[in-house]
Parts: C-alpha cells; structure tokens; sequence
C-alpha cells in the first residue's frame, strides 16, 4: 500500500516530491479517517486520474489541490458515488473499505461522508430552516401540515451547535454569502448529532465567495476541525490552503504530485507541485511603461454603486483595480465598455471626451472587454472554437456577398497556435474545452482586434495555474504593442505582480493609488477592507 | 446538475497539459468511435427517410401507389407550404424564440389574399403583397413585444394566434372565399417545370435564400450567437433587440408567403386552412431538422429532408388506408422524438449534460 507521497506513476515523477515518509498511521486503517488507494478513472479517451493513493487524519483539515484538469472533481465525484472509478481502487472511511468501482451515493452517505457541492443547493427563497429539512421530509402532524415550532427549534439548535449566527426563519437569500455557505454545511452535517464522525468533502466552497466572506467560512472550518470534524477540501485559492489546511494533496494531469504537511505548504511548494514549475516562472516581466500618453482618463464616473470615479490609464500600462464584490470594479468596467449606464461624469479617449451609446460604439473606438462570468456572458458554450474566436469581428469576413467561412476557420487556426488553445481543431465545440482553454479563446477573440484599451474583470478565475501564466504572457505581449489594460482581480498576490500600477474601489470611490513596490498583497488587501468598514 | 459538464472540462483539461502547445487531437484512440458517431447523428434522418421511401415502394399494401410519379410530385409540390412554414419558424428558434403564430400567420393572409381578389377586385400583385406585407406586421408586433418588452415569445405569439384564428373567422363568417380566385395563382399549384410541380421551385428558392442568410451572412451569425447565449451576444457588440426583431418579421413574412401558397393551392381562402396543428407540424420539421445534417442546430437542409420525411411517411400511411388520426399521433410523436433527440445532442455538444 502505497504511502501519500509516493508518485503515482513512474513515468512523471513530481521535479520535487517531498521526502515525505507518511506516518505509520496511514498504513493500518483506523489511522486515517479517510483513505484513497489505487484510484483510476478512464473517461473515452481520456484518464482523468491515474493510480491516487492519500489519506486525510482525522480532525484535520485536508486541502485537495490541483489545476483544472487535474483529475480533482473527477476524485470528488468518485468519493460522492457519482462516477465509478476505474477496477482495482478503494476507498476506506473509518475502517470499512468499499471498491471505488462499485460507489453510490447512498453507499458514501452510509459510510460518512457528507458533501457540500460548489454551488450549494440551498434555496435563496426559503427560509434557513425550510432549508434544513427540504431534503429529509417535513415533519408533520397527523393532519398533514409542518410542525414549525418543532422545525424552528431543531434548527436554532443546529444553528448553535455549528456557531451560525442566523434565525431559523430567515430567508437565505438574505444571508451573506459565507453564512449560506455554513448553512449549506451545517445541513450536510446535521445527522451527525454532535459526534464529529465520517469526513465532510467541500467542492471549492470559496469559489463564488468575496475575500472577506472567505475568511469568515475558513473561520468557521477551523472551529469544526478543532472540534474533531476531518474535513476535505477542493480549492483553488492558494492563500486558504496555507492559512488553514493541514495537510494537502495536490493532483497533476490525473496523477498525486505529492503530499504537503504543515510548513511545507506554501505558496511556492503549492505551485510547484500544481504547475511543475516554479513561482518566477508564472508571471512574465511586464514591459516597463515608457509612455506619458493617457490613453484612458475617467472624471467623476457616476453610476449604479460608483460615485465619482476619477483615474488614469497610460499607454501600454497595466493598471489594477483593487476591491471587493460589490464595490462596482465590475460596474466600472461595464460602463467604460458602453454596457452600462453613466450617470454622469466623462470618459476622456486620448484626450477626447467620449460617449458610447452602445458598446458597438466602444468597440469601434477600440475597446474590449473580458466579463467575469465566462459561461454566462462570455462565451458560446454550444458554439465552435472558431466560431467563439469570431464572434466579435464576424462582419470582417463578409466581402462580396458572401461570409468567407474558410477564411475564418483558417484564422481560427492560427489563433489556436498563437494563443496556446489546447483543442482538436477549430470546430471543437466550445463547451467541451478546459475553463483555461475556454478562457484563451475568449481572450483571444479580443486581442485579435488589436484593442487600444482592454479591460479584464477576473481573468484568471477558475482557471489554472499553466493557463494563468498563458494569459498573462497573452496580455504582457498586447501591452507591449501599446495596450493598455484595466484589470479587476481578487487575486491580490496577482495583481501584485502584474500591474504596473493599482487603485482600490472602495465605497463607489477610488481611495487609494499604489504603485511599484507599493502593490503588495498585504497593503491591498488591508485598503480594500478597511476603507469598505468605514464606507459601510 | 452540473455533473458531466466538468467531466468533460476535466477531459479537455486532463488531456491539455503538456507544457508545449499540443494542438493534436486530444482524443487519440476513441476518435475512430467518435467519427462513427457523428456520422451517425448526421445522417441518421437521411437513412431513415430512404429506408421509409423503400419500406413504402415494397409492402404490398403501398407499392402499386406509393413508387408512382404522381404521388412524388404530389407529396413534393404540395409540401411547399409545410416547407415555407417550417423555415419560417425556424429563423426565431435559431435565435432561441418561439414563433407559435405562423400557421395562423399564414390563415389570415390566405383569407385575405383570397378576400382582396374576390371581393376587392384587388389588381393580382396587390392582392398578394398586400397579405404578405400583413404577415410582416405581425411579425412586427411579435418581435416587438418579445425583443423591446422581454415577454416570453411562446406566450406572445399563442396569444396572438388566437387574436388571428378570431379575425379570420371575423373576415370570413366562417365561409370559404371561392370566387374571382385568379387562375395565374392557382396555376402555380398545377403548373410544371422540367417535370416537377412549379411549387416545388418556389420552395427551393425561399430555402436556399434562407439558407444563405443563416450560413453564409454575418446576419445569420449573429442568431445562431444570440440563440446561443444572448447575454454573450450583447457583449460582443451585436444589437441583440433588433436581430430578434428582424427574426420575427422574416418569420412573419415567410408565413405570409406560405398562406398564398394555400391559396394556389386550394383555389381560395378556407377559414380552417392554416391552424396551429400547421404550426407545430413546423416545429416538429425544425426540430428534427435540428438532429440531422448539424446536429444540435437549426439548420434548412435539416428542416427541409425532415419536411419531407414527414410527408412521405404520412402519405404513406394513408395509402395504405391508415385511419387518418393516425397523421396526428405521427405528427405529434415527431415532434416529440425530435425535441427530446435534438436536446440530448444538444446538450453534448455543449458538454453540459
């Protein structure tokens, strides 16, 4: 039985597998509260996981980290009895083994363990205690109808025990973001009654949460595990794995690339692992901006939740904007891109004052624009490649009557190469590509253009480490030919090493302005939060 | 739930690694089995319809009938309006709306075509562009209310179906419009070219301009993206009130054009002609349009072999003296089969089933 840190294959050994020799625990079975051996999983075409063996203790929280791709939601999935793993694989919890091959859903909710999927599937609409009980059947008189008093005090109880601060009665979609996320968890968990046994399995629970509601919800995971709950967590924020777990399993192209414990899960071991290659290596050196040209200037933007905006973008400058869900960084560019509205206030293009009616207009005037939610506004999910790539620049290939589809199959072509798309061909059809190769596609429909200003919101998210430094070598390469790029991300430790200089929104205002040195993770993430505590 | 879709981002992914550019088929050994398939999506429609046209040529029931030419010029020349009307419904449908008015569209213009000459005296042209010009207007009013005020297009243009049902019954106190039917139009049912009904032309044109418009011209594009994702669509700079819109009018005016063809062919305005069971019958023609030829998409030679598919086999079927409710049942399960097929290849090849 092979140990957590052995390489799962000998073929691609991890450039640095710890010599991390497991303790004696994880060989005999009431050791780890749960254990993984031996897990293949062979899609058509495709293994998406190739002999993973590891062990989460118990009472420990256990980070499962990986790129897109890596074979981490297949592992998720297989463990939720939702996929069958591949012959030969087991999965042990708490001493009973079960072959991986033959999994249910009831099967992994008998043996302990308890999911929380990415997007909760709590109902916004319902109450925290309708919540609770909504997959377990009501409880109900002989007459049919809801016992709520009972229902509400079960729930205050449950609310007690899990430390969340919320009446039975109020209705989720009211709650903040972290909190539904608990209530998710507190649901998940409320057959246990008290005892801290099996293992909660959390699918990236931060994904769609702010920065400060992740510190909450990581908070709230330190007091489960401190009292004895073993839980498992996917993530993609690197920052929450150092801060919280105690151990962590990072998956590379289907295979365990090595096992982290304690102080050896830090960023740089954590990247290395995910990416197979070093920090440096990530981002590449940003032209130095030479130029004085304003290429974009904002006065007093006013709008929806911005109140007088005011900054300015030189020619081939990256400059970041810094702040939280909601502090309108996404309504910023929104409105520069001519898709939302100004209320008043100018936008200065080259030293000309500039009134988009639509964003055909903006367009034209040679802005682009990345939107944050990549399925929902960006890209043509049942589309192909090459139609994806064209769609903002479809009306070039029309000459003489006729659309020249060859023509843009061909350019498709080249953009594939250019842009690092790993696909097929061009008429792969959009939806069946990586989130990262989604994003190249969508990143390449614009910089094909030749845009003056770009304006990025999120452009790493859900993305993975390789295609992140893709991206950036994409966008360091537009800044070069004159560029300029307005990028919003959370991503401090990002934006510090990307952007050349870095606002923070704060309260509908730009309340600060950093540059060089002075974007630094820490710095931001301090003026991001502080100034919102006294806006609010 | 989500539960494949990341499969397939997991395979995509898993496989998209190397760290040099790889631009090769990331498939590799399924790809034998995956070509198989997509041949099979294609053409399984095509095969089904020879396999129906030879099934009908040969069972002694039909085949001293069926394998005639006047039953081929029959079922070819008298589906061109089937045919007009199915590609009208399917120009909003590429854009993700429903057009449930056509077949009522194509009612009113067939009584006021036939209205405009008997009663009128309407000079031919006239009374002819006049009625299309109407079916424009619905669409006007249709795609205004679904692309300005955002109602849902099904709602809409039920409810406007209805309205239009009610008028022609209003137009015609239920009588058929008979008299002073001018006999150039309704030549055109009975008239041949090169041995085919004339009609059959008519539809050739009006699918290939269709065609053309949908494959061959950014307009085109520009629908398939909005039927796609429409938010993405806004924000790749396309005016996306404005092509539903258009959706709607070309829709409205193919339905118009498609109850002049009832006219030539039934010699007059008949108040039953053109119903909603015309309209879905369009629908099923789209939607099994929609699993042949590209699959997973709208698509006119699709609509047009699935037109045809459904004629000959109901043609069939009456030729051998099936009971005619069962032209209903074969209409309906069509549509039914269809949708389900269409949305299952659909949603693979989005990788979100």
């Amino acid at each position: 039985m092979p140990g957590p840190g052995q390489p799962g294959d000998p073929q691609d050994p991890p450039p640095t597998a710890p010599a991390h020799d497991e303790s004696p625990t994880a060989g005999s079975p009431p050791g780890a509260a749960l254990r993984v051996d031996h897990l293949s999983k062979t899609f058509p075409g495709t293994r998406a996981l190739i002999d993973v063996s590891f062990a989460v203790r118990p009472g420990e929280i256990h980070a499962l980290v990986g790129g897109n791709g890596s074979g981490k939601s297949t592992l998720i999935k297989i463990l939720a009895g939702v996929y069958h793993a591949d012959p030969g694989g087991t999965i042990t919890v708490g001493g009973t083994t079960l072959a991986a091959d033959h999994t249910t859903p009831a099967k992994a909710r008998a043996l302990g363990l308890h999911f929380v999927h990415q997007n909760p599937a709590v109902f916004p609409a319902l109450s925290v205690a309708e919540n609770m009980v909504i997959g377990h059947g009501f409880n109900t008189t002989a007459a049919g109808s809801i016992r709520w008093r009972a229902l509400r005090r079960q729930t205050q109880a449950l609310l007690d025990r899990f430390e969340i601060n919320v009446r039975p009665e109020a209705l989720v979609n009211s709650l903040r973001p972290a909190e539904r996320a608990m209530v998710a968890i507190a649901r998940a968990l409320q057959d246990q009654e008290g005892q801290h046994t099996g293992v909660l399995v959390l699918d990236e629970p931060t994904a769609s949460l702010p920065r400060a509601e992740v510190v909450r919800l990581m908070g709230a995971l330190n007091r489960f595990a401190a009292a004895g709950q073993t839980i498992l967590f996917v993530s993609h924020r690197l920052d929450e794995v150092i801060d919280t777990a105690a151990e962590a399993t990072v998956l590379r192209d289907g295979r365990l690339a090595g096992t982290l414990v304690g102080d050896e899960i830090t960023e740089e071991r954590l990247i290395e692992h995910i990416a197979g290659r070093t920090l440096d290596r990530m981002y590449p050196v940003m032209p130095a901006v030479e130029s004085e040209e304003v290429a974009l200037e904002a006065k007093a933007l006013t709008g929806g939740p911005l109140r007088g905006v005011d900054f300015q973008l030189r020619r081939g400058e990256v400059l970041g904007v810094a702040g939280l869900l909601g502090s309108g960084r996404s309504e910023l560019l929104k409105m520069i891109f001519g898709a939302y509205p100004i209320k008043s206030g100018t936008l200065l293009l080259g030293g000309k004052p500039v009134r988009f009616r639509d964003i055909g207009d903006a367009m034209a005037a040679g802005i682009a624009y990345v939107p944050e939610d990549r399925g929902g506004e960006a890209a043509f999910l049942d589309q192909s490649l090459a139609d994806n790539v064209v769609a903002s620049s479809i009306s070039r290939y029309w000459r003489a009557l006729r659309l020249r589809n060859r023509a843009i199959d061909h350019d498709a072509r080249d953009i594939i190469t250019r842009y690092f798309i790993r696909a097929s061909s061009e008429k792969q059809v959009m939806g069946t590509l990586s989130g990262g190769n989604q994003q190249k596609v969508v990143l390449a429909r614009w910089l094909s253009r030749g845009p003056r200003i770009l304006l990025l919101d999120e452009p790493t998210q859900g993305v993975d480490v390789n295609a992140r430094a893709e991206i950036y070598a994409l966008i360091s390469e537009a800044v070069g030919e004159g560029c300029s790029v307005l990028l919003v991300t959370s991503d401090f430790e990002e934006l510090s090493r990307v952007a050349d200089r870095a606002v923070v929104l704060s309260g509908g205002r730009v309340t600060a302005e950093l540059r060089g040195a002075e974007i630094e993770p820490v710095r931001l993430t301090e003026l991001a939060f502080s100034t919102q505590e006294v806006a609010s | 739930m989500t539960v494949v879709s990341d499969a397939a981002a997991e395979k995509g992914g898993a496989t998209g690694h190397p760290p040099v550019p790889d631009t090769s088929d990331p498939v590799g050994r399924s790809r034998g089995r995956e070509m198989l398939l997509e041949f099979t999506e294609r053409y399984a429609l095509v095969v089904l319809f020879i396999a129906t046209l030879v099934f009908f040529s040969v069972w002694s029931k039909t085949s001293s009938t069926f394998l005639t030419s006047s039953n081929f010029k029959n079922v070819l020349g008298g589906e061109a309006y089937s045919g007009i009307l199915a590609l009208a419904i399917m120009i909003p449908l590429v854009c993700g709306e429903f057009d449930f008015s056509v077949g009522n569209s194509a009612g009113l213009t067939q009584v006021l075509c036939a209205g405009f000459m008997a009663r009128l005296g309407m000079p031919v042209p006239l009374a002819i562009l006049l009625p299309i010009g109407v079916g424009a207007f619905i669409g006007v009013s249709n795609g205004n209310t679904v692309a300005r005020i955002g109602v849902n297009s099904l709602i809409v243009t039920l409810g406007i179906s209805s309205v239009l049902l009610g008028i022609v019954q209003w137009y015609t106190n239920g009588q058929s419009i008979s008299n002073n039917i001018s006999p150039w139009l309704t030549n055109i049912a009975t008239d041949q070219w090169f041995g085919l009904p004339v009609t059959v032309y008519l539809l050739a044109v009006a699918a290939i301009i269709v065609y053309y418009m949908l494959e061959h011209t950014p307009y085109g594009r520009y629908l398939y993206s909005i039927g796609s994702n429409r938010d993405a669509a806004r924000l790749v700079g396309l005016r996306v009130e404005r092509y539903v819109l258009t959706a709607f009018v070309l829709s409205g005016t193919l339905a118009g054009v498609a109850g002049i063809l009832l006219v030539a062919r039934s010699g007059g305005g008949n108040p039953q002609a053109g119903q909603i069971i015309d309209t879905l019958q369009a629908l099923a023609a789209a939607y099994l349009g929609a699993t042949a030829i590209k699959p997973g998409r709208f698509n006119v030679l699709g609509t047009m072999i699935a037109i045809y598919f459904l004629a000959f086999t109901v043609t069939g079927l009456s030729l051998a003296g099936v009971a005619d409710w069962i032209n209903s049942v074969f209409d309906g399960a069509a549509l039914f089969v269809a949708v389900l097929v269409s949305t299952i290849i659909g949603r693979r090849r989005a990788g979100t089933s």
